[in-house]
């Protein structure tokens, strides 16, 4: 079989819903695209323990304490998994938390954003988790098998966290009128990185990452299969949403919406964002410090005095 | 380090003014449950601080289960005490002033850096498995009840520590150099966990307490003193014949449980700034 030959059968196996796992041939830039896209991934689950972990010294009753901290747990879960799967495409765990705090490579604008209120936990776990489902239900199908295999375990767990961030959301709503100005308030602030979330559109047939079935659904159909599910939801709680002209278009069957912010998107994930360098420099900071143990865990052991 | 506002029962007792003592064993109880309660609470808020920052990822997701496991045992706790005396378990857990807790003094210092934390929580979990072992007989249901479950989880939490200070002595230059001047802070206030208090007399006829915490103390002390000693880690105190250790530092009992640091005001601050925004509400 020739080179290209090679080539054609394995973006004909891909294309037709087949699997690669870690030991078969691939082309070198499906490979780097993998590792590329998981690697981010990766780095949003670990960045974005970040904001959350904020509130947890703060959890305001006995149950919040314990979600709050298995679901800031789970997300560390994941951080690991994901760091396993792009291991194996080449590059040490070592070396992808050291370009991730060099600003090197990039997390998820929403991850960029501060925390103000005890709504934002709600918000966060429902509503940030639910658009980063939509995508990750679509990843259970990558053609890179040991990433689908993950997506089931964290979508699993992704889904607990909903039901969490809608209840701590559900009690703020039948409680005070601050408590329910706060989830507004919450949600205002949001909304505009939310949009963003699912990144601008993009030509599919350009878009190589589609090509390869490495992700099934384009940023676009991710956007309004979110819209559709949660947009009803959030309404249904007697929440405003902050765009006038977010509606459901019944001719075309899409959601209109004012354009989201591309710019801000852009300035964001380059580590513009209010806080991407304080989220980075508190993980340098809490990675140097801790630099001592994972030395000792690899010393050789040896007798104490 | 003190601040005076946090010293009101311990500075009623050092100007003398007499305890009242407890008329029946129901304070009394309720005072050891707190104790055991606020000791599992704090230190599972303190350890709940690593997650997301631990040295490694798989560490990370332990520490994070070791912290819910202590509040879950707080919870339990104070849901049995709530029923004592009529209040709910978020109430006692959110609801006090600072000074109103009853951790032990070991628990009054933060997190700090990993060895100190695993040196803490070493301390603790020893400690806490010998006082677990005698509280499985005690003549008061519920608790004896509670702490078969309890004494499950916490056996790993021993295992898991133990595995940790061994790691880090045998590692040798600076994580054993870190761990030890750990342990040599921690040593005085780790006393404190079995710190005497009013109406023990009383838990200790009616079976509740099935032996005296000082007694607690000293078998908690035989027993990790083999374990420390080899791995050339301190562990100050003289044998005094007939098992019996005795530090040999200066140690102050009274207000192990009563004074309280201002690293737990600043504590106590964080986790109960949502509670106190809007008093009476449901989160």
């Amino acid at each position: 079989m020739t080179e290209q030959e090679r080539l054609d059968a394995f973006n004909a196996h891909v294309a037709s819903g087949g699997k690669v796992e870690p030991g078969d041939w691939m082309p070198d830039e499906y490979r780097k695209a993998v590792l590329k896209f998981v690697e981010m991934h990766a780095n949003s689950e670990l960045m974005g323990v970040l904001p959350e972990r904020e509130w947890i010294m703060r959890a305001p009753s006995l149950k919040r304490k314990l979600a709050l901290t298995a679901k800031v747990q789970d997300e560390v879960g994941h951080a690991q998994l994901l760091y396993r799967v792009a291991e194996d495409l080449g590059k040490s765990r070592e070396a992808m938390v050291d370009d991730l705090l060099a600003g090197k490579t990039k997390f998820h604008n929403v991850f960029h954003y501060p925390t103000k209120t005890w709504a934002d936990v709600g918000v966060i776990a429902w509503l940030v988790d639910a658009a980063a489902i939509v995508a990750q239900q679509a990843l259970r199908e990558s053609s890179y098998a040991p990433y689908a295999r993950t997506m089931k375990k964290i979508c699993w767990e992704e889904s607990v966290h909903i039901i969490h961030g809608r209840d701590v959301l559900l009690s703020l709503l039948n409680g005070t009128a601050t408590q329910r100005a706060m989830v507004q308030e919450a949600l205002d602030r949001w909304w505009g990185p939310l949009m963003q979330m699912h990144g601008p559109p993009t030509d599919p047939t350009k878009d190589r990452d589609l090509a390869w079935r490495i992700k099934n659904k384009s940023n676009d159909n991710l956007r309004q299969e979110f819209l559709g599910i949660y947009v009803p939801r959030i309404r249904e709680l007697g929440l405003t949403l902050p765009d006038p002209e977010l509606r459901y278009d019944e001719a075309s069957g899409r959601w209109l919406f004012t354009e989201p912010d591309w710019k801000e998107l852009y300035a964001v994930v380059t580590g513009h964002g209010p806080m991407s360098q304080q989220r980075l420099a508190f993980r340098q900071m809490n990675y140097a410090a801790t630099q001592w143990v994972r030395d000792a865990m690899l010393a050789t052991p040896r007798v104490a005095a | 380090m003190m601040s005076p506002e946090f010293e009101v029962r311990g500075a009623r007792m050092k100007t003398g003014t007499p305890r009242t003592p407890n008329p029946e064993p129901r304070t009394a109880l309720a005072e050891l449950l707190l104790t055991l309660a606020d000791d599992e609470f704090v230190l599972g808020f303190w350890d709940s601080e690593w997650t997301g920052i631990a040295p490694m990822l798989e560490e990370d997701v332990a520490f994070s289960s070791l912290a819910q496991d202590e509040i879950g045992h707080a919870r339990v706790l104070y849901e049995i005490l709530a029923e004592l005396t009529h209040d709910t378990a978020d109430h006692i857990a959110y609801g006090r002033q600072p000074e109103e807790y009853r951790h032990a003094r070991l628990l009054d210092h933060s997190r700090t850096d990993w060895a100190f934390s695993i040196a803490r929580r070493f301390l603790y979990d020893t400690a806490d498995a010998t006082r677990l072992t005698v509280l499985a007989n005690s003549s008061y249901a519920p608790l004896a009840g509670i702490v078969g479950k309890i004494r499950r989880e916490e056996t790993y939490h021993r295992m898991h520590m133990e595995a940790w200070v061994k790691r880090l002595a045998e590692a040798g230059g600076e994580a054993h150099q870190r761990l030890s001047v750990a342990l040599e802070t921690l040593w005085p206030d780790a006393l404190t966990i079995f710190t005497p208090f009013d109406g023990e007399e009383e838990l200790l006829n009616a079976g509740i307490l099935p032996e005296p915490l000082m007694a607690i103390q000293q078998r908690w002390l035989g027993e990790i003193a083999s374990f420390l000693q080899p791995l050339g880690l301190p562990f100050p105190f003289r044998e005094a014949g007939g098992g019996r250790y005795t530090p040999t530092f200066p140690i102050t009992m009274d207000s192990g449980r009563i004074r309280h640091s201002d690293d737990f005001r600043w504590l106590w601050n964080e986790f109960t700034m949502v509670y106190r925004a809007e008093p009476g509400a449901e989160w």
